[in-house]
């Protein structure tokens, strides 16, 4: 006998909402920012993040939607898998070693491959997909986090690319809505770029990118100018990341072609990151360098090079 | 971050495929490099790979120098008269060229250089820039440099320069060096202009000139000869300078042996913590060698081939064995008036086979320089005693006489040592002989007045520059 679907009051989606993302939110940022303060990754001879690499990433992220809703699935399933293996080894490779990275990826991406085909239909089902999807976005979005700004990326960086993002939602999600498109043809395909849990009939979701966002804000912020400030960049994640992007379908209703709410949270976040990263540099002033973290951070990561005077060999001729 | 990575593939690709590398490219890596190290305040892991290169494992060096030397000997044929001679008189395909017959390509020494440089010079590469060698072992050759050489390798000096933390902004390199040596002068400039460092050629001046500059606070870096080096030392001595009184954090000499106790009091006058006495010559550049921290000599094997050659038998030394450097330096990094098989008559001793224990061990080395083969001594009863050991000893002297001023030879069994009156002074000529001695040199003494001194061993210092306010002499007053 069918159950019948009563309608969920908006207020109690918001709140549930405002869960999902304070969860996903709270889980990057503090699993960044403990990696960042614990591992050093391994960086190229040569290279550290600039303002190019800023213009690079939103011509990419303008760019991919239409890859991905050109290319066929099997293909970007490929595609998202490749990245997030890439991701995920070298993220965690300095924690698990050789052997036990692979076995971790293996496992992860080749559960979620399963559970994309096998645990749909049932609401427990959905959960553990959600929940392990959730695991593997989460890992993806903190070893990111890490590469980027380990990489030097300044909070300059992320505020001018979180104001970049600003203009690419409402673009993509609210004018042309092809970010709604791409997760209504996404959705229950693995790796899914999105943490989320389904609750009665509805699913509620975060996007990796706004995560990451968030995370990389949260963390540069402390890079640059320490706790006080992190504590600062925490409150802005959660009330224009959070509160505003759970909050604003009570205000506005952005219904999407699939009858979802969608909400452009980089176009209430981005504003606000800015915001705050300019009064930041007025108040704090120049950014820490990545070298002047370690030196505050601990003697052993300052330690300088010594050089060895040469031990001469007797040369007999 | 990614464009630095697209440059770096571009630069590897360019490595590997034996082409004309995009000298803008390299410098713009050099600027990504000053970020890197603005950032992190070192390079990152891996450093080595593009500071040496990938060639730990011998035999990948081996192949890739087969290819070198192959894309090279392929140019020379088509573009330089002199080698397409020689190759085409030694029956010898560049297409085939085998590392092991190598050897029936005759070397080039410095007397085809200086009889035919026209020869030397490819067909297909405008000439922009000519260096002389100083000439202090005989007549000076002339060798001429390409635009692209004059830009590209500034370009890979600096960027190994930063990387190795040799040469960062905010340095000020002081180059005491002939200013007739051009294209040294003209890559320490332009290597100073990329990494942002402030760069001031004074040439060889009244050594308290130098003193006064290097000592106003702002000199970081010294480029110069060991025996300007030595003439430094003795008047900062004189006038009762210490370590305090200089801001230097390096020293590089180069184009003669550097003696250790010379090294010794110069690291201690001047506060540095070594004294770099890298191994490099005008005609075999950009190929240069680096001295580790057992004093091995390592050379570059990714720009170029060097070979020891077994002074008498021409054939490889063997370990043990004293030999002179052979070098061909590759296509892309020379291309105005390459060198094939050079003769440099630097003579060093093999190594013992088997793995190096120093941090360069995976890169190829010989001992020290030990001296021009021709200023070698050879005792009847088979002992070859080298201009190093010589000079070592003259200049380990309790009167410290730096530079060396001796002329040697063989008679009557023994070493004839000419040595002016002021290098023994106060010390007598028993207790020099006993000084010697120790030294494993068995020595007849001869002393000449010190007015004769410089006519004994000419060295790069004597080539002295007169100012208006330090000048020697006042001529046709």
């Amino acid at each position: 006998m069918p159950v019948p679907i009563q309608p969920i009051p908006l207020w109690e989606q918001t709140v549930t909402e405002l869960g999902v993302i304070l969860t996903g939110a709270i889980l990057v940022c503090g699993f960044a920012l403990a990696y960042f303060r614990r591992i050093r990754m391994e960086r190229p001879p040569v290279g550290a993040f600039n303002a190019r690499d800023v213009v690079f990433l939103l011509v990419i992220i303008g760019i991919l939607p239409f890859v991905y809703g050109w290319l066929p699935v099997p293909l970007v399933t490929c595609l998202l898998c490749l990245a997030s293996v890439s991701a995920l080894h070298i993220g965690y490779r300095p924690l698990l070693g050789r052997t036990g990275i692979w076995l971790g990826i293996g496992l992860l991406i080749g559960f979620n491959i399963w559970s994309s085909d096998h645990l749909m239909g049932t609401l427990p089902g959905w959960q553990l997909w959600f929940a392990e999807q959730g695991v593997a976005v989460v890992l993806i979005a903190v070893a990111v986090c890490n590469l980027y700004v380990q990489g030097g990326m300044k909070l300059r960086h992320v505020a001018w690319l979180s104001l970049g993002l600003a203009g690419y939602d409402v673009l993509f999600a609210a004018y042309y809505p092809l970010t709604g498109r791409l997760i209504a043809r996404y959705l229950t395909h693995p790796l899914i770029p999105l943490v989320g849990m389904r609750f009665g009939y509805v699913d509620y979701a975060v996007g990796l990118g706004d995560l990451l966002v968030y995370s990389l804000f949260f963390v540069a912020a402390y890079k640059s100018y320490g706790a006080r400030a992190a504590a600062i960049a925490g409150g802005v994640v959660v009330v224009a990341g959070g509160c505003a992007t759970a909050f604003i379908p009570l205000l506005f209703n952005f219904t999407n072609a699939n009858l979802d709410d969608l909400i452009p949270a980089q176009s209430l976040f981005g504003p606000a990151a800015f915001a705050t990263y300019w009064w930041m540099k007025r108040h704090y002033g120049r950014e820490r360098t990545m070298a002047e973290y370690w030196a505050s951070s601990g003697p052993e990561a300052a330690a300088p090079q010594v050089e060895q005077a040469p031990v001469s060999e007797p040369a007999t001729a | 971050m990614f464009d630095t990575g697209v440059r770096q593939f571009r630069l590897a690709l360019g490595m590997a495929q034996g082409r004309r590398l995009d000298p803008a490219n390299v410098a713009r890596l050099v600027d990504d490099a000053l970020a890197t190290i603005a950032e992190f305040g070192e390079p990152g892991g891996d450093v080595d790979e593009i500071t040496n290169g990938p060639i730990a494992n011998p035999e990948a060096r081996l192949e890739l120098a087969t290819v070198a030397l192959r894309r090279t000997a392929r140019r020379l044929a088509a573009q330089s008269p002199f080698y397409a001679r020689r190759f085409t008189a030694a029956d010898i395909d560049p297409a085939k060229l085998e590392i092991a017959g190598l050897r029936t390509i005759p070397v080039t020494v410095k007397a085809d250089l200086i009889e035919r440089p026209r020869d030397f010079r490819c067909a297909d590469v405008p000439p922009y820039l000519a260096t002389r060698t100083t000439g202090t072992t005989g007549r000076p050759a002339e060798v001429w440099l390409s635009r692209y050489e004059m830009e590209l390798w500034p370009a890979l000096g600096a960027l190994s320069g930063v990387l190795r933390n040799e040469l960062r902004p905010g340095d000020v390199m002081q180059v005491n060096l002939s200013s007739r040596a051009t294209a040294a002068l003209h890559l320490s400039a332009v290597g100073c202009r990329l990494a942002g460092a402030g760069f001031r050629p004074l040439g060889i001046v009244p050594p308290d000139e130098a003193l006064d500059s290097l000592a106003d606070g702002s000199t970081t870096i010294l480029f110069t000869c060991p025996s300007y080096l030595a003439e430094l030392v003795t008047a900062a001595r004189r006038r009762g300078a210490a370590a305090g009184d200089f801001r230097l954090r390096r020293i590089t000499v180069g184009g003669e042996v550097l003696s250790a106790s010379l090294a010794r009091a110069a690291t201690r006058m001047f506060g540095v913590p070594l004294i770099d006495d890298p191994y490099s010559m005008t005609e075999i550049a950009p190929v240069n060698g680096r001295t580790c921290s057992r004093a091995h000599q390592h050379y570059d094997p990714g720009m170029g081939y060097t070979e020891l050659i077994d002074l008498d038998t021409g054939e490889s030394a063997a370990p043990g064995a004293l030999g002179t450097l052979v070098i061909t330096p590759y296509f892309p990094y020379r291309d105005c008036m390459p060198v094939f098989r050079y003769d440099t008559r630097d003579v060093a001793r093999r190594l013992p086979d088997g793995p190096l224990s120093c941090e360069m061990s995976g890169i190829p080395a010989t001992s020290q320089i030990l001296g021009k083969a021709d200023h070698l001594l050879r005792l009847p009863d088979g002992e070859i005693v080298s201009p190093r050991r010589l000079i070592e000893a003259i200049e380990a002297l309790p009167t410290e006489p730096w530079p060396a001023r001796y002329r040697a030879g063989v008679g009557g069994g023994r070493i004839q040592l000419t040595l002016p009156a002021g290098a023994i002074a106060g010390y007598g000529e028993a207790e020099a002989r006993h000084h010697f001695a120790a030294a494993g040199l068995d020595i007849a003494l001869d002393l000449v007045g010190d007015e004769e001194a410089s006519s004994l061993r000419r060295t790069r210092s004597d080539l002295h520059e007169t100012t208006f306010a330090g000048q020697h002499a006042l001529v046709g007053a």
